[in-house]
C-alpha cells in the first residue's frame, strides 16, 4: 500500500492512469453509452486539436526559466485564418494554402523564441504581447471586401478528410496525426540529444551552459516547435468544423497551458514529459465525454479542469510530504 | 539629485507618450478634445485602473493573478442576481464586492498557506469561476437591472462620476498605503527578495496572503462599477479583463520578476490603452488593430527596458 | 578591562569534518581584532556561530559576560552582533533608507511609516561615519558595492551594534574606497564598538588592527598584538609545518607549448595574463579566492568574452567564442561549484557523464545510442569507483565525495588534451581526495596537459610540476622549481607582496 501511494506520489502518468481507470468504472456504471465502443473512439478527436497545444506548452513550460507560452491559441486562430483566406477566398491550392498556414505558424513561435532567447525577455510578457498582435492580426486578414471581419467556411470538398473522415471508426487525425505525432514528440524528448539538451536548459541554464549545450538553440526552437503544432492544430480544426474563425483559439492557452500541468510538466522547468501530458489529455477527454453524456452542460468542462488543476497541486502537496522517499 | 530618477522614470516616459497622443489625437479629430469624449476615457480607465492596484502588488511580490477577470465576471453575476431578487442596491453592491474579497482569499490561501506557484493556483480558479458564470447565469443575460444598482457606474457627485472618484480616490489611498505604510513596504521587500525578509522578522506569508485577497476586492469594486457603467451581466462580462489588466501594469513599469513598480504607474498604464484605443478609432483605424498596437506597445517598452538595464549591469 | 565578546572552546562538525576545534576567541570595546588563515581554515564558521547563522556541537559564548544562545540572525542582530559581508545582502530596488529601517520601522502615532524621521536617522547616521548623506532615496541596486557596504554599516549602527563583523571588506572595493573604509573603521573604534575583521590582505592590517589571531585547520594557531608580531611569522602559522606528501613523479620535458595565453585581460575580472602550459605538466593556480583564477580560466572554455589578448593552442591562435569550440580543440573545465555550474542534481549519473559528448553518441537523427552510453557511464563509474546503485541514480542522492567523481567523469569523458580542474577537491573527504589526486597524477603521465586550480596550498604544493599564483586579478608569482615551491611562497605572493619570481 505504501509502494502504491508512493507511486501516485512520484510518478503523475501513473497517477492519472488509476484517475481514468476509476473515472471509467463511475461513467461505465452511471451512463450505459459511456463504455460503448463506437464512443469511446469517437471522444478521441475532440482530444486532437488541444492535445497538440498541451503538447506545445509542454515542451515550452520543461525549457525552464520561466517558459510559457500565453499566445497558442492565437496563432491556432491566425493560422486558421491564413489558411482559410488562402483558400476559401483567394482560391489558393488547398495544399499550398495549409503549408502556409503551417509556416505561419512556424514564424509566430520564432516570433516568440526570438523575443524570450536572443533578447532574454520574459516569456509571460513576450507571449501575453504576442496573444493581442496575433489575435489581432487574425481579425485583420478575416476582413472581408465590406470591412468586417469573417469567417470563412467555403473549403474545398477534398479538404474534410483531415477531420471529418473515419477508419474503422476511428477519426483519420487521430491515427494519422495525432498518435504518429505523440510518438514522434516522445522520441524526440525521451531518445534523442535534443531531448538532452532541452531537460539538461529547463534544469539549469547555467550548468547547461558550462556542458556545452547550446542553451539558446533550444529555447528558440521549443517555441518554433510549439508554433508549427498550434498551425496544425489549426488545420484539423478548421477541417473539422468546415470553417476559419478569427476566435477559434480563444481560451485555449489556458486550457492547454491546465492540461500540461495536469500531465506532471512542472511549471519551474525540467520536468515533464509527453507520456504524462498525453495521459491527461485521455483523462480530460474522457471527462468531457462522460460529463456531456451525463447530461452535465458542457460549460462544467473548463470548471472541473480547474478543480482538478487545483486539486492535483493540493494532493501533490500531501503526497510528496507523506510518502515520497527520495531524500 | 531625484531629477535623474524621475527623467529614467517609467511614470514619466508613459506620460510623455501620452501627452503626445493627446496632442495628435487632438488635432486629427475634432471629437477628441471634448469633456464627453475625455469623460468616456476615464470611464473605461477605471475598472482597468481599480483592479491593476492588486495585479500590480501582486506582481511587485514576484506573483501573477490570471483569475481577475473570472472573479469580476462572479461578482457581476452575484451582483446582478442580487439586484433582481430585490436585494437594496447598496446591499447587493456590498455582497458582490464581499464576493470578490472572499475568492480573492481562496487564492491568497493556496499561494501564500500552501505554497502552490500562483500561476497554477489562479489558472484553476479561473477555469472554475468561468463555468460557476456560466452556471449561475444559464445562458441568460440579466439586463433589467434597477436603475439603483447603476449608481456605481453611472451615479455623479459634482458632476464628475463615481467611477472617476472611486478610481482617484484608491489610487491615491494605495500609492499612500505603499509609500507610508509598513506592509506596503513589505510588499516591495518580499518582491526584492523573500528570504532576507523573513530573516528581518517579517510574517511574509501575511503579507502574500493580503496582497491576494486585497486584489480579490479591488477586483469586487471593479465589477460593481462594470455592472454600474453596462448596465448587463453577460456570461462574458469580464473576459480578458485580467490580460487587459496585466498589461497595464507592465506598460506602466511594474518588473514582472518583482520587486519594483507603483499602482500610479499602472494607472497611467491603463491610461495610455484607453486614450489609444479610444484615438484610434475616432481616426476611423480599424478596431481590429488594437491588439496589435497595444501587443508591440508592451513589447517594445520591455524589451527597451530590458536592454537598458542590461547595459547598466 | 573585560572582553564584550568571549568565545570559549567552541566545536563544530560537519559529517565526519572538525571545522572548529576548541576554538577561543575574545574581543574588546573599541579594538580591532583580525582574524586570518587559508580558505577553510575555520574562519567562517566561526564567524557563522558568532551572528546564530550556525550553532556550536559544544561551547559558549558570552557577551558583555553573560551566557549568550543565539538560534538565529535575528536573535544575533537583536543582540548587537551585526556582520557585514563582502556582497551585501541587500533589497536593491528599495531605498537607502527603506533598506536600513526593513523589518524595523519607525512609526508615527497613526501607524504611518515617519520617513522624515527614518530620512533624518539615515543623515546622521551617515554624518557620523563622516559620509555625505546625498544618496539616500536611491535605490540601493544603484550604488557601488562600496557605498552598499557603508550603508549596511549604517544599518549596524542603527541597531546599535556593540559588534561588527567584516568579511572581507576590501576585496572587491577601490583604493579609494578601501581608505575611508578604514576611516570609518576609526570612527567606529572610538564610539566603542568592537570589530571583527578578516581579512587576506595582510599588508593592510598593521593601518587597522589592533590584535590578530591566526587560524589553520580549525584551531587557533596564535594571537598577538598586531605590532608585535611580522608578517613572516603571520604567514609561517598561516602555512604551518604542512605535511606535503612526496610523490614519484618524472617532471615532463616542456618541449611542446600545447597552451599559450598572451596579455588576457578582462576589466573588473583579471589584468595581463600570461603563461604557457607544457605538454603533460600539472601546472597550478593558486591564490585566495576571488582573485580572478577562475574567470581566466573560464574565458579559456569560452564562457566569458575577454577585452583583449590572444589565446594560442598548439601554435595556432584561436578564437574560443563559446565551450563547444573549446571542446573541439580538446579543452575541458571542471568548475568549482558542483551544485550550480558542474552537475544537474535531479537527473542521473548517466545523464551527467555524456551530456557534453552526447552528439557524439548518436546513431542517426540525433538518436542517442543507449548502449555506448551505457557502456562510457559504466566505465567512468567503475574507473573512478564511484559509489551508486547504478548509473541511473540521481546525482542528488550522491554524497559530495561521489557527486565530484561524477563530476570528473563527465569531463574526462569528452578525452580532453588539456584538463582545467578548478577546485576538484572541494568538500571530499580524504580518501576520495587522494584519490583523485592520483588519478590526476596519472592522466598527466598519459601526456594529458593539466592545470589545477585550488585555493588549498597542500594541494597545490602536491600536485604541480610548476605554479603561477594570481593575487586581485594580476598574476603576482611564477614558481617553475619545485624548490621553490613553498607554503610561504606561495602564501606572500597570493597575500599581495611585490612580485615574486624563482626561475632557473
Amino acid at each position: 500500500m505504501k509502494k502504491f501511494l508512493n507511486l501516485m506520489a512520484t510518478n503523475r502518468s501513473f497517477f492519472l492512469f488509476i484517475f481514468l481507470i476509476a473515472m471509467f468504472l463511475v461513467f461505465s456504471f452511471v451512463i450505459p453509452e459511456f463504455s460503448t465502443i463506437y464512443n469511446i473512439l469517437n471522444m478521441t478527436k475532440y482530444g486532437v486539436e488541444i492535445g497538440l497545444l498541451a503538447f506545445a506548452e509542454t515542451l515550452i513550460i520543461i525549457s525552464g526559466g520561466g517558459g510559457i507560452d500565453l499566445s497558442i491559441g492565437s496563432i491556432l486562430s491566425l493560422s486558421a485564418m491564413v489558411i482559410g483566406v488562402l483558400a476559401g477566398r483567394l482560391g489558393m491550392n488547398i495544399v499550398l494554402a495549409s503549408i502556409l498556414g503551417l509556416i505561419a505558424g512556424g514564424l509566430c513561435g520564432a516570433v516568440n523564441g526570438f523575443f524570450v532567447s536572443f533578447l532574454r525577455m520574459p516569456p509571460l510578457i513576450v507571449t501575453l504581447s504576442t496573444m493581442y498582435v496575433y489575435d489581432s492580426l487574425a481579425l485583420l486578414i478575416a476582413v472581408d471586401k465590406w470591412g468586417n471581419p469573417m469567417p470563412v467556411s467555403n473549403f474545398p470538398y477534398g479538404y474534410f478528410f483531415i477531420g471529418q473522415q473515419t477508419y474503422f471508426n476511428i477519426p483519420f487525425q487521430v491515427i494519422a496525426i495525432f498518435i504518429p505525432l505523440a510518438l514522434i514528440l516522445h522520441f524526440l524528448l525521451s531518445k534523442t540529444t535534443f531531448g538532452r539538451y532541452l531537460f539538461a536548459t529547463g534544469n539549469s541554464e547555467v550548468v547547461a551552459r558550462f556542458s556545452n549545450v547550446p542553451v539558446k538553440k533550444i529555447k528558440f526552437s521549443v517555441y518554433v516547435i510549439g508554433g508549427f503544432l498550434a498551425g496544425l492544430a489549426a488545420l484539423i480544426m478548421t477541417s473539422r468544423i468546415a470553417s476559419a474563425r478569427p476566435d477559434l483559439g480563444a481560451g485555449l492557452n489556458l486550457q492547454a497551458i491546465t492540461i500540461a500541468v495536469l500531465g506532471g510538466t512542472n511549471i519551474m522547468g525540467g520536468e515533464g514529459s509527453i507520456l504524462g501530458t498525453l495521459m491527461a489529455i485521455v483523462v480530460i477527454t474522457a471527462l468531457y465525454n462522460g460529463l456531456q453524456l451525463a447530461g452535465i452542460s458542457s460549460i462544467w468542462q473548463v470548471g472541473t479542469l480547474g478543480i482538478i488543476l487545483i486539486g492535483s497541486a493540493i494532493a501533490n502537496i500531501i503526497l510528496s510530504r507523506k510518502y515520497s522517499s527520495v531524500e | 539629485m531625484g531629477l535623474k530618477r524621475v527623467i529614467k522614470s517609467r511614470e514619466l516616459t508613459v506620460s510623455l507618450v501620452m501627452i503626445g497622443l493627446v496632442i495628435f489625437f487632438s488635432l486629427s479629430s475634432k471629437r477628441f478634445f471634448t469633456a464627453n469624449n475625455i469623460r468616456n476615457i476615464l470611464l473605461q480607465v477605471s475598472s482597468i485602473g481599480v483592479a491593476s492596484i492588486g495585479m500590480t502588488m501582486i506582481i511587485i511580490t514576484g506573483g501573477i493573478d490570471v483569475s481577475a477577470g473570472s472573479i469580476l465576471g462572479i461578482v457581476a453575476v452575484v451582483l446582478g442576481k442580487a439586484a433582481v431578487g430585490g436585494f437594496p442596491a447598496w446591499l447587493a453592491i456590498i455582497l458582490g464586492i464581499l464576493v470578490g474579497l472572499a475568492l480573492g482569499s481562496v487564492n491568497a490561501s493556496f499561494v501564500a498557506l500552501l505554497g502552490i506557484p500562483p500561476i497554477i493556483v489562479t489558472l484553476g480558479m479561473m477555469s472554475l469561476l468561468r463555468s460557476l458564470t456560466y452556471t449561475f447565469l444559464g445562458g441568460r443575460w440579466i439586463a433589467s437591472l434597477p436603475e439603483s444598482i447603476r449608481w456605481m457606474g453611472l451615479g455623479k457627485i459634482l458632476n464628475i462620476p463615481i467611477p472617476i472618484w472611486l478610481t482617484i480616490i484608491l489610487i491615491a489611498y494605495f500609492s499612500y498605503f505603499m509609500k507610508y505604510k509598513s506592509l506596503g513596504r513589505y510588499v516591495y521587500a518580499v518582491g526584492n527578495n523573500i528570504e532576507a525578509t523573513r530573516i528581518a522578522g517579517v510574517n511574509t506569508k501575511r503579507v502574500l496572503f493580503f496582497v491576494y485577497a486585497l486584489a480579490g476586492l479591488l477586483y469586487g469594486v471593479a465589477g460593481a462599477i462594470v455592472v454600474g457603467r453596462t448596465g448587463i451581466v453577460q456570461t462574458n462580462t469580464g473576459n480578458n479583463f485580467e490580460l487587459q489588466v496585466i498589461a497595464a501594469t507592465v506598460l506602466g513599469g511594474t518588473s514582472i520578476l518583482g520587486g519594483k513598480g507603483t499602482v500610479f504607474g499602472s494607472l497611467l498604464g491603463s491610461l495610455l490603452i484607453a486614450l489609444l484605443s479610444n484615438g484610434l478609432i475616432l481616426l476611423n483605424v480599424p478596431a481590429l488593430t488594437e491588439g496589435l498596437i497595444i501587443g508591440i506597445l508592451i513589447l517594445g517598452s520591455v524589451a527597451i527596458d530590458v536592454i537598458k538595464n542590461r547595459g547598466e549591469e | 578591562m573585560e572582553p564584550i565578546l568571549k568565545a570559549k572552546k567552541i566545536v563544530k562538525n560537519f559529517g565526519g569534518v572538525k571545522a572548529l576545534r576548541e576554538v577561543d576567541f575574545d574581543l574588546f570595546a573599541g579594538e580591532v581584532h583580525a582574524l586570518v588563515g587559508e580558505n577553510g581554515a575555520g574562519k567562517s564558521t566561526l564567524i557563522k556561530i558568532l551572528t546564530g547563522v550556525l550553532e556550536p556541537d559544544s561551547g559558549e559564548i558570552e557577551y558583555f559576560g553573560k551566557k549568550l544562545v543565539l538560534k538565529s540572525p535575528r536573535e544575533a542582530h537583536e543582540a548587537g552582533i551585526v556582520a557585514v559581508y563582502q556582497e551585501p545582502l541587500v533589497y536593491k530596488h528599495l531605498s537607502v533608507v527603506e533598506n536600513i529601517f526593513l523589518g524595523n520601522e519607525i512609526k508615527k502615532k497613526n501607524g504611518n511609516v515617519d520617513w522624515q524621521r527614518e530620512r533624518s536617522i539615515t543623515r546622521e547616521l551617515l554624518k557620523s561615519l563622516d559620509i555625505d548623506p546625498y544618496f539616500i532615496d536611491e535605490p540601493m541596486g544603484s550604488l557601488s558595492t562600496g557605498l552598499q557596504q557603508l550603508t549596511l554599516i549604517a544599518k549596524a549602527l542603527n541597531y546599535n551594534a556593540k559588534v561588527i563583523i567584516f568579511d572581507e571588506p576590501t576585496a572587491i572595493l577601490t583604493e579609494h574606497e578601501a581608505q575611508r573604509l578604514f576611516s570609518i573603521i576609526e570612527r567606529l573604534k572610538e564610539k566603542g564598538v568592537g570589530i571583527i575583521y578578516i581579512s587576506h590582505r595582510l599588508e593592510e592590517l598593521p593601518q587597522i588592527a589592533d590584535r590578530i589571531t591566526i587560524m589553520r585547520d580549525g584551531q587557533v594557531m596564535g594571537n598577538f598584538d598586531m605590532n608585535q608580531v611580522t608578517r613572516e611569522k603571520i604567514i609561517e602559522l598561516m602555512a604551518g609545518h604542512t605535511l606535503i606528501e612526496e610523490l614519484k613523479r618524472t617532471p615532463p620535458e616542456y618541449t611542446d607549448v600545447v597552451l599559450e595565453v598572451r596579455n588576457l585581460s578582462k576589466k573588473g575580472m583579471y589584468q595581463d595574463i600570461d603563461f604557457k602550459l607544457y605538454r603533460g605538466e600539472i601546472l597550478g593556480f593558486s591564490g585566495l579566492v576571488g582573485a580572478g583564477r577562475s574567470e581566466v580560466m573560464q574565458t579559456i572554455f569560452g564562457l566569458i568574452k575577454p577585452d583583449s589578448g590572444e589565446i594560442i593552442i598548439n601554435g595556432k591562435k584561436v578564437n574560443v567564442k563559446d565551450p563547444s569550440i573549446a571542446m573541439k580543440l580538446g579543452i575541458a573545465y571542471i568548475p568549482e561549484d558542483r551544485g550550480s555550474q558542474g552537475l544537474f542534481k535531479a537527473l542521473t549519473i548517466n545523464f551527467n557523464v555524456t551530456i557534453p559528448i552526447i552528439e557524439q553518441l548518436t546513431k542517426f537523427l540525433g538518436i542517442v545510442d543507449n548502449s555506448r552510453e551505457k557502456e562510457i557511464a559504466t566505465r567512468y563509474l567503475k574507473w573512478l569507483q564511484i559509489k551508486a546503485p547504478s548509473i541511473y541514480t540521481l546525482v542528488n542522492n550522491l554524497s559530495g565525495g561521489n557527486q565530484q567523481k561524477v563530476l570528473i567523469a563527465k569531463w574526462l569523458a569528452t578525452s580532453p588534451k588539456i584538463l582545467i580542474l578548478d577546485e576538484p577537491t572541494r568538500g571530499v573527504d580524504v580518501a576520495v581526495k587522494s584519490q583523485i589526486h592520483n588519478e590526476i597524477l596519472r592522466l598527466a603521465d598519459s601526456g594529458i596537459s593539466i592545470i589545477v586550480v585550488s585555493s588549498e596550498l597542500p594541494e597545490i604544493i602536491k600536485l604541480s610540476d610548476r605554479v603561477i599564483v594570481m593575487h586581485e586579478g594580476r598574476i603576482t608569482g611564477r614558481f617553475d622549481k619545485k624548490e621553490s615551491i613553498t607554503p610561504t611562497n606561495l602564501l606572500n605572493a597570493a597575500t599581495g607582496a611585490r612580485m615574486v619570481y624563482s626561475r632557473d
